[in-house]
């Protein structure tokens, strides 16, 4: 992988303060990663590790206490269009139709009513939901929720989708479809993805790369490559593919800390 | 012959009940008994009629009224100003609601103003507000917006507040400016709160649009009630007093019970709690 920098990570320090009980947390210290371009990457770690506060800092939701979170070389200091985000509790706005939800970002744009609606069909089309263009998102499912929510990002065209432990609350078997169809959406729309899980075997599943993660305050532990080749990636036969099996036994042992990097 | 009379009845009742809907119709049972009630109460309580008009009194009154034009005109002169008097009111409690819930700064600023002139009531202005305007319309208006601002403001703010924060990121990822943000994600989220203050707002208001017309003015259905107990004609403050509720459950009907039902039964508090799972 010699592809570009895309999301440039250096030494980030990201904290928090426990309303509650006036305690000062650090989520992570000394954290230095690189996204590259087009790539999926991938970001395990134990719950308290600073992963999601991590995505915050990318998205620009939270300011860094110290270091630097730069896209392109330039620093990014607010949340913008460029960075797409895909949240665990999908984030439809309940009185908008999945249609309207899905083309909100082109009508934030200023796009006409007929060609954001276009444009929110064919994205509903590559994410299977056509049929529930018209529902409100209290009428969809989880796993259609979560569908609804990647196509409203895809829909808006950013250079990079933030994915914050999208499949987290959706029932196991729907996840598996869910994780299938993210790696055949992304074959046919390459961009940039960081993608937060606590689930190595979904991380090995889905990523090229995958950082690993020390508990909290978060720092890279290691960075694990997953050369295995797109078109093999099925739950039907993954588990029998020798490589995946090596690379999540490896990889849920440096998670657990028992292997060094 | 008299079953033939009773299938009339039975008809004439019929034809009432297809009128009024079957839940309504026990309600106007019970007001039927009142009347009557108050009907034959009145030899037996032998007072003059202007202490205790009859309600036959008091509907020949009513008639006059409307014949002269005085009660559609009064009531008219009532609607205009609630309508007029609570929309003023409604409009700045929530941009008053939206400022002060969106920005913190606004609220250090503004809160303590609001809460203090909060604490004073509208009836302890009217004496000033008189002073300075006369009777009329102003000090109706002004005392009707006073009275529905607080409890749309409160409200407002407590709805923009409890906006799920993952919504408000949603809507800036997407690439919403703050105006944006305000139009697609704050207003809606808020309006289930919104409604609940202006459905207290509309409640005090009324009672407010009625003794603001008995001290500022020269029409209107409070004025009639404080009029006809002056000039001993207590029919027609008793036919004010059944306008007055008529009036209300007229508003609640046309007015704020549509607009619930247009955006808050739709999407529904269920559907944004479950959102925020």
């Amino acid at each position: 992988m010699s592809a570009k920098t895309k999301i440039s990570v250096v030494d980030l320090r990201m904290e928090y303060v426990d309303e509650n009980r006036g305690i000062r947390h650090i989520a992570t210290d000394g954290l230095t990663l690189d996204v590259k371009e087009n790539e999926f990457l991938c970001v395990v770690g134990p719950s308290g590790c600073g992963k999601s506060t991590l995505l915050s800092a990318i998205a620009g939701f939270l300011k860094p206490r110290g270091g630097t979170v730069s896209m392109d070389g330039r620093p990014i200091l607010e949340p913008g269009a460029d960075r797409g985000v895909v949240f665990q509790e999908y984030a439809l706005l309940p009185w908008k139709t999945v249609l309207e939800n899905v083309g909100l970002g082109l009508k934030l744009r200023g796009v006409a009513k007929a060609e954001r609606d276009a444009v929110a069909m064919r994205f509903l089309d590559i994410t299977n939901l056509t049929h529930a263009a018209e529902k409100y998102p209290h009428e969809l499912s989880g796993g259609m929720k979560q569908r609804a929510a990647v196509a409203r990002t895809l829909a808006n065209k950013p250079e990079v989708m933030l994915m914050d432990e999208p499949f987290a609350a959706v029932d196991a078997q729907t996840r598996l479809t869910l994780q299938e169809e993210l790696v055949r959406i992304w074959d046919e729309n390459r961009l940039t993805v960081l993608f937060i899980t606590h689930s190595v075997e979904e991380a090995v599943f889905l990523g090229d790369r995958i950082i690993v993660l020390t508990p909290g305050p978060g720092k890279v532990r290691a960075v694990v490559d997953v050369p295995i080749p797109r078109d093999q990636r099925h739950w039907a036969t993954i588990n029998a593919n020798p490589q995946f099996v090596a690379i999540r036994d490896r990889t849920l042992a440096l998670v657990r800390g028992l292997e060094a990097a | 012959m008299k079953t033939a009379a009773i299938n009339d009845r039975n008809s004439g009742i019929a034809s009432l009940r297809s009128l009024v809907s079957p839940r309504a119709w026990k309600g106007v049972l019970g007001l039927l008994g009142i009347l009557a009630l108050w009907q034959t109460s009145i030899p037996l309580i032998g007072v003059s009629e202007y202490f205790y008009p009859s309600p036959a009194a008091v509907a020949r009154a009513a008639i006059h009224l409307v014949k002269t034009g005085i009660l559609p005109a009064y009531i008219g002169d009532s609607l205009g100003r609630y309508l007029a008097g609570v929309s003023i009111g409604v409009t700045l409690g929530i941009l008053f609601g939206l400022l002060i819930g969106f920005s913190a700064g606004a609220s250090r600023m503004l809160s303590p103003i609001i809460n203090f002139f909060f604490a004073i009531v509208e009836v302890a202005w009217i004496p000033l507000f008189v002073l300075w305007w006369g009777y009329g319309l102003k000090v109706i208006l002004v005392a009707l917006s006073y009275i529905v601002f607080f409890p749309v403001l409160y409200n407002t703010i407590l709805g923009v507040r409890s906006v799920p924060q993952v919504l408000i990121n949603a809507a800036y990822s997407l690439g919403a400016t703050r105006l944006q943000l305000i139009q697609e994600v704050i207003l809606p989220a808020a309006l289930p709160s919104i409604f609940t203050g202006l459905r207290l707002g509309a409640g005090f208001a009324f009672r407010g649009l009625i003794f603001s017309e008995m001290i500022a003015a020269k029409s209107g259905v409070g004025y009639l009630i404080f009029e006809g107990a002056s000039n001993q004609q207590t029919d027609r403050t008793i036919v004010g007093m059944i306008v007055m509720g008529l009036l209300w459950l007229f508003i609640e009907r046309i007015y704020i019970r549509p607009l619930e039902a247009l955006t808050v039964d739709r999407w529904g508090l269920a559907t944004r709690a479950e959102d925020r799972e």
